[in-house]
């Protein structure tokens, strides 16, 4: 075979093979798009209807007059902002001081911080349950939902790989100038972590936003649900219809899949920043 | 580096709050609690009917045991799957690049909830988007949620479904830091392409497909949301119950939180030793 | 006008300690170079002066006042950096302006230093744009104006030129002697490069290994190190040295070189049998016949600068001599030539390195 009939033939593989697979990976959103958009009666109907139909709203306000939905949406917007702003900030602070001071104690705060990384959340998830539910009676409260979740190891990871590569000498410049150690930090080593900190906040802001676990331990009322916990409470239940429930998945999903295709850069550096030692 | 003793742990100190009070505290206290018998108060000291109980409750064997067919069958075949498309993705002579990694990536964005809604819809066994598939092409129609092999496999495609891509995207970023002129050099060899592929290209992935599996490894033994919500709280009859599931089962709904602080224990001490053999079997052949 | 006085300064690393009790004064208005190989201690002597390294032991004094323990900012200093460190998501301006804005200097005033300085070092159309848009020059221009506009007692200066091209590096270091004289101000200039050492500085300090080899003026250097080291380190390109033997009475017998002897005037001859170093720089050999003895060499390398040319050789016993010829224009590789060591400019160094007078 000739160099560019070789060439040609295994393109030709390539996409048969990542074609399809591309095309079954994309069908679970799609079908969600679609049922979203369907009467109930229809996604039952004997033959496969894939295309979108026109009845969103149809299915949005079976969803809200059985959830309230939008303000589930809300309360999850609030958690997920308010909590990713105070993450990065402290997670921020964290890395900064990792990489800018050596002081008594240090090699003991990176064993905690980064010892604890893999450790499953369920070991501290009862006992978080106890102490806020419980203890302090903290329940259906933004606390409850904000605070516990705030620690994170992988932000405190990601901010001082970032601040530990830029060049030391400009940290020293502003310091030779008088500039207070919380201004160099605020006015130099922030703004050029920019990069990292939107790829911090967004992925902060899903983990939060697709939060599931927690949530549902913590917030039983209506209207400090969450709209994870919220949609789980129709599933496997005949109360609303199935064309509603996936108005609802549409209406989580719908947001987080714009962001990542507008910022998809942020987004992969995010998932990646783990992985690189 | 400035040595600097206060003013450090005055950028540390609003982190190390939070750590302290939900993290380090936390793990201390579930440690104390699985020795205590937590059905009633006052607690008192019984591991007996803790970690006494846990290797007799036939409920804990069988979560233990399909938490392991998981880890088995598949995770192996989702890392697989995801070492394929980083490769394919990375390809040269892939058209429609863009179209084709966001097929793949998305599902990394979408909540678990929602999948599992979707998923639970999708493999209905009355009119279900599968079941009419299959009929459509001739092959018999599945009971998914009613046959204990077919929840599993339903759960597991889910899963899988929903992580690959995730794991694609690292080990796509794995593959980029090979710099080009390692295959140039081997192509001027006369080095095939399935033979660079794996005398090249798998041996400098190891590191970061082993933080793959490591990460699938935690991840599995964590796994809650995909069985309470997919396979209706680990059904048929407990068949897709994971540990994870059973620790929320015995914490959250009987609200024995000593039995669960042991089994969450269990589940930390097994993510951990898996972990660690796949450590040291990675580095003895790296 | 302040000078800087360091006494017996330490400085330790665990258990490593990298400067060596050093001991100097630096006058008010001076120009002092510290001078040495890489890992010598001088950036780290520098960064200490500055405030960003901890003193280990001794005392640093800067215009009469101890400041072991005083903030960086507060010595009346300014430092510029090799990396010229400049905040690249500011503009000129703004980085000029960065250190006297947080500390909240009159606005008015600010503006003043700032256009003071652009004016001395003419980067005023510079002022609006970020440094990635600025050519190396053009960042150090900006690196040594965020000095000036602090208005500091003594400038220092960590290898400021290292990061430019030889023909920028020349036009810097006369910018900077330029600026020296027309600030006044006390200014400490660490480099590698002996040869900005040399053509920069009023005293020149040699460190090695965390001790201080020599401190003077350039020329007295040149002229009279105080050891084997100095004299290799200062000139380009640097001193042929020759292993000898004392005769006695300033005699010394070249063993490699066939047995040829040599006589030098000195003071202090050492006694005969005593091993010895003889150096002759690359400038100094002489016509043969008309020094104290005369070499046969082979040349490797000729170097043709015009003015004037160097002949890299080897002697019979295989050892590299250069030697600087103006009258050599013809030589090329592989010619025979001799030359010959002139007793009176010719060095002698004791085995343990220390100069022999």
């Amino acid at each position: 075979m000739t160099r560019s009939g070789s060439r040609r033939f295994r393109q030709i593989l390539l996409h048969a093979v990542l074609g399809p697979l591309a095309l079954l990976w994309i069908l679970p959103l799609w079908i969600m798009v679609v049922f979203a958009t369907m009467p109930s009666n229809a996604i039952f109907s004997p033959n496969l209807n894939l295309i979108p139909g026109d009845r969103f709203m149809e299915n949005f306000r079976e969803l809200q007059a059985a959830t309230g939905f939008t303000r589930t949406l809300l309360v999850s917007i609030v958690v997920a902002t308010v909590s990713t702003a105070l993450s990065v900030m402290l997670t921020s602070m964290a890395g900064w001081a990792l990489v800018r001071y050596r002081f008594k104690g240090r090699a003991m705060v990176i064993a905690l911080i980064f010892g604890t990384m893999t450790l499953p959340y369920f070991v501290v998830v009862i006992p978080q349950f106890i102490m806020v539910a419980r203890d302090f009676g903290l329940s259906n409260t933004w606390f409850a939902l904000i605070v516990p979740p705030l620690f994170n190891s992988l932000g405190v990871l990601f901010m001082r790989q970032s601040f530990s590569m830029m060049p030391h000498e400009l940290f020293d410049a502003a310091q030779v100038e008088g500039v207070k150690e919380w201004q160099i930090f605020t006015r130099i080593a922030l703004p050029l972590a920019k990069p990292t900190l939107a790829a911090l906040s967004i992925i902060l802001f899903l983990a939060s936003w697709n939060n599931y676990l927690w949530p549902l331990l913590i917030s039983n009322q209506p209207e400090m649900m969450t709209a994870p916990v919220a949609l789980g409470t129709l599933i496997g239940f005949t109360r609303v219809s199935w064309g509603a429930i996936m108005a609802g998945a549409v209406l989580m999903t719908l947001p987080m899949i714009v962001v990542f295709i507008y910022l998809q850069r942020f987004f992969m550096s995010g998932i990646t920043a783990g992985a690189v030692k | 580096m400035r040595r600097k003793t206060g003013t450090a742990y005055g950028f540390l100190s609003p982190y190390l709050l939070v750590f302290a009070i939900f993290w380090i505290w936390p793990i201390f206290y579930s440690f104390w609690l699985s020795f205590l018998n937590t059905r009633q108060p006052p607690y008192t000291f019984r591991p007996d009917m803790t970690w006494g109980r846990l290797f007799q409750d036939a409920a804990f064997l069988n979560a233990m045991k399909n938490t392991f067919i998981v880890l088995l069958v598949q995770v192996p075949l989702m890392i697989a799957l995801a070492t394929l498309m980083a490769v394919l993705l990375n390809s040269r002579l892939l058209k429609a690049r863009g179209l084709m990694r966001f097929a793949f990536f998305a599902p990394v964005v979408v909540g678990e909830v929602a999948y599992a809604a979707v998923f639970r819809l999708m493999f209905t066994a009355e009119r279900g988007v599968v079941n009419k598939t299959l009929e459509s092409i001739g092959l018999p129609q599945v009971d998914w949620f009613s046959n204990p092999t077919a929840a599993m496999a339903v759960l597991m495609m889910a899963v899988t479904w929903r992580w690959a891509g995730y794991n694609a995207i690292l080990i796509l970023s794995g593959l980029q830091s090979i710099p080009d002129d390692v295959y140039e050099a081997a192509t001027l060899d006369r080095v095939s392409p399935v033979r660079q592929f794996f005398h090249i290209t798998l041996p400098l992935l190891k590191p970061v497909i082993l933080f793959c599996i490591i990460l699938s490894i935690i991840g599995t033994m964590q796994l809650f949301s995909e069985p309470f919500l997919i396979t209706n709280r680990g059904g048929p009859a407990g068949a897709t119950e994971t540990l994870g599931l059973f620790l929320y089962r015995q914490g959250f709904t009987s609200l024995n939180f000593g039995y669960a602080s042991a089994i969450a224990y269990t589940i930390a001490a097994i993510a951990v030793a898996i972990a660690g053999l796949n450590l040291l079997f990675g580095r003895e052949k790296a | 006008m302040t000078g800087v006085t360091l006494r017996n300064v330490r400085k330790q690393f665990g258990s490593l300690q990298t400067i060596h009790g050093v001991s100097f004064d630096v006058e008010p208005g001076e120009f002092v170079v510290f001078v040495g190989p890489s890992g010598c201690g001088k950036s780290t002597l520098l960064r200490m002066i500055a405030g960003l390294e901890d003193i280990s032991g001794g005392e640093i004094g800067i215009g009469g006042r101890v400041v072991n323990e005083v903030e960086p900012a507060d010595r009346g200093t300014a430092m510029v950096f090799q990396t010229y460190a400049l905040y690249p998501h500011m503009t000129v301006a703004e980085n000029l302006s960065f250190g006297l804005r947080m500390n909240k200097n009159p606005q008015a005033d600010t503006e003043r230093r700032v256009a003071e300085a652009a004016r001395i070092l003419q980067i005023e159309p510079l002022l609006t744009r970020k440094p990635k848009a600025l050519s190396g020059g053009q960042r150090q221009r900006v690196a040594i104006g965020r000095a000036i506009v602090r208005e500091p007692q003594v400038f220092l200066f960590d290898e400021p030129l290292s990061n430019l091209d030889a023909e920028l590096r020349v036009q810097m270091r006369v910018e900077i002697s330029r600026l020296h004289s027309e600030l006044g101000a006390t200014m400490i200039y660490v480099t590698h490069d002996q040869t900005e050492a040399m053509t920069m500085a009023d005293r020149i300090v040699v460190l090695r290994a965390g001790r201080i080899e020599q401190i003077g003026a350039p020329l007295e250097l040149y002229d009279n190190p105080a050891n084997q080291f100095v004299a290799g380190f200062i000139g380009s390109p640097r001193m042929n040295f020759f292993a000898a033997e004392s005769q006695g009475g300033g005699r010394f017998r070249l063993p490699q070189q066939g047995g040829a002897e040599i006589a030098l005037s000195l003071t202090s001859p050492p006694a005969p049998g005593a091993m010895a170093v003889v150096g002759v720089r690359p400038e100094h050999f002489v016509e043969a016949g008309a020094g104290a003895c005369d070499l046969s060499l082979t040349v490797d390398v000729a170097e043709h600068l015009g003015a004037t040319s160097y002949l890299y050789a080897n002697t019979k016993a295989g050892e590299p001599v250069v030697a600087q010829r103006a009258a050599a224009r013809e030589a090329s590789a592989g010619d025979r030539i001799s030359v010959a060591i002139p007793s009176d400019r010719a060095l002698a160094f004791a085995a343990d390195g220390a100069r022999i007078y």
